[in-house]
């Protein structure tokens, strides 16, 4: 199956790359799989406690080009963001701009869920409440 | 209405219908017991009932090849040239059917994944299936360490010892993969008695969605094989 230009792009041009200090108190991890494709996908964002801004965001992805599409495209959303404006983005989002096939959704749900996973785990950190969980299931079918 | 189903292990679940051609019953056989003719695909039928083999997870290679050669042999489309066009497109359907069904059966990793498919287990994309954090920090660190002895084996680093921990994590990685498939095999063992001695549903379930994990963390642990592999034959 062809990609489309938008996942090559991001495929072979990464956007930030890496990782961020774990312990920080200011950085939230979200570490998520999928398991009928065996990907792993770690999102990284360092949030600024007084403004809820996202300053920073890292990702490391183990899995298809799509994988990585769709959390390079989720750092490059979050940044700058605040909080709830991040945890608004939705997997849809994702597989419109990245011109994701059906069956490469679950790529896109991944990455949404990285970031509910990341900033669960700020939340956390800052002693807010936790998270519900992610609530993507009407982008399933 | 109420559709007639069979009730015999091998045929389960598919209604009985009678043949176009000459109105006998029918219970998803190739050919009408009466007068020969292919019949149609029914609606639903699993792989497993198109060998006639109950819905089970062990299978003898050898005789599941000799039924697949000879189905084959039977629903060949050089047998039908002379037939009607209804009967031609009847044997293409059921020629690339037969091998769809031996393809999947005859892969053990295949056959649990289509009977949990078939079974509305197991869907693609459609169930949130989340792994254990642990299991996903294990396979996050491994895949970081095959990682970095991609990146030091691309800067130049000493060869030799890359190579030797390329092999130690290889070997780590095959023998969890084969444990994940000890494993494997010892749930399809439970399944079939489960089958054979009418397992109660609750605990057929239960062996279902144990299957199902099972085969979610297969999935993690033969990528980071078919990574080192890949890393190895470069």
């Amino acid at each position: 199956m062809a990609y489309s230009d938008k996942v090559i792009e991001h495929y072979n041009h990464p956007r930030n790359v890496g990782s961020l200090d774990k312990a920080d108190p200011n950085v939230g991890t979200g570490l998520v799989g999928a398991p009928e494709c065996g990907d792993v996908m770690k999102l990284q964002m360092k949030v600024n406690p007084q403004t809820r801004v996202i300053e920073e965001a890292k990702f490391k992805t183990f899995g298809c080009g799509s994988a990585i599409a769709s959390s390079s495209l989720a750092t490059e959303w979050v940044k700058g963001k605040t909080v709830e404006e991040a945890l608004a983005i939705k997997n849809t989002d994702i597989v419109r701009e990245l011109a994701l096939p059906p069956v490469k959704i679950h790529c896109s749900v991944l990455a949404e869920d990285a970031i509910k996973a990341a900033l669960g785990d700020w939340k956390k950190k800052q002693g807010e409440a936790d998270l519900k969980p992610a609530e993507t299931a009407s982008a399933h079918n | 209405m109420s559709v007639i189903r069979s009730q015999d292990a091998q045929t389960e679940g598919i209604p009985v219908t009678s043949c176009w051609n000459c109105r006998a019953a029918v219970t998803g056989a190739h050919f009408c017991a009466a007068c020969g003719k292919v019949q149609p695909l029914p609606a639903g039928a699993s792989y497993f009932a198109f060998f006639g083999l109950p819905q089970k997870l062990t299978i003898e290679p050898a005789s599941l090849e000799g039924q697949f050669h000879m189905l084959s042999w039977k629903l060949h489309p050089d047998n039908f040239v002379r037939a009607s066009e209804f009967e031609r497109n009847l044997s293409l359907e059921r020629s690339s059917q037969l091998n769809d069904a031996y393809r999947t059966l005859r892969d053990p990793i295949a056959r649990v994944e289509y009977l949990l498919e078939h079974l509305g287990v197991r869907k693609e994309g459609t169930t949130r299936q989340q792994a254990p954090p642990e299991l996903l920090e294990e396979v996050f660190e491994l895949n970081e360490s095959l990682d970095e002895l991609r990146d030091a084996r691309a800067a130049g680093g000493d060869v030799a010892a890359l190579q030797g921990r390329l092999e130690a994590a290889q070997q780590n990685f095959q023998e969890g993969l084969d444990d994940v498939d000890t494993e494997l095999a010892a749930l399809g063992r439970e399944w079939d008695a489960a089958v054979d001695f009418g397992g109660d549903e609750s605990k057929k379930q239960a062996l279902l969605a144990r299957m199902n994990e099972t085969l979610n963390r297969r999935a993690y642990i033969r990528n980071l094989v078919a990574g080192v592999a890949k890393e190895l034959g470069s």
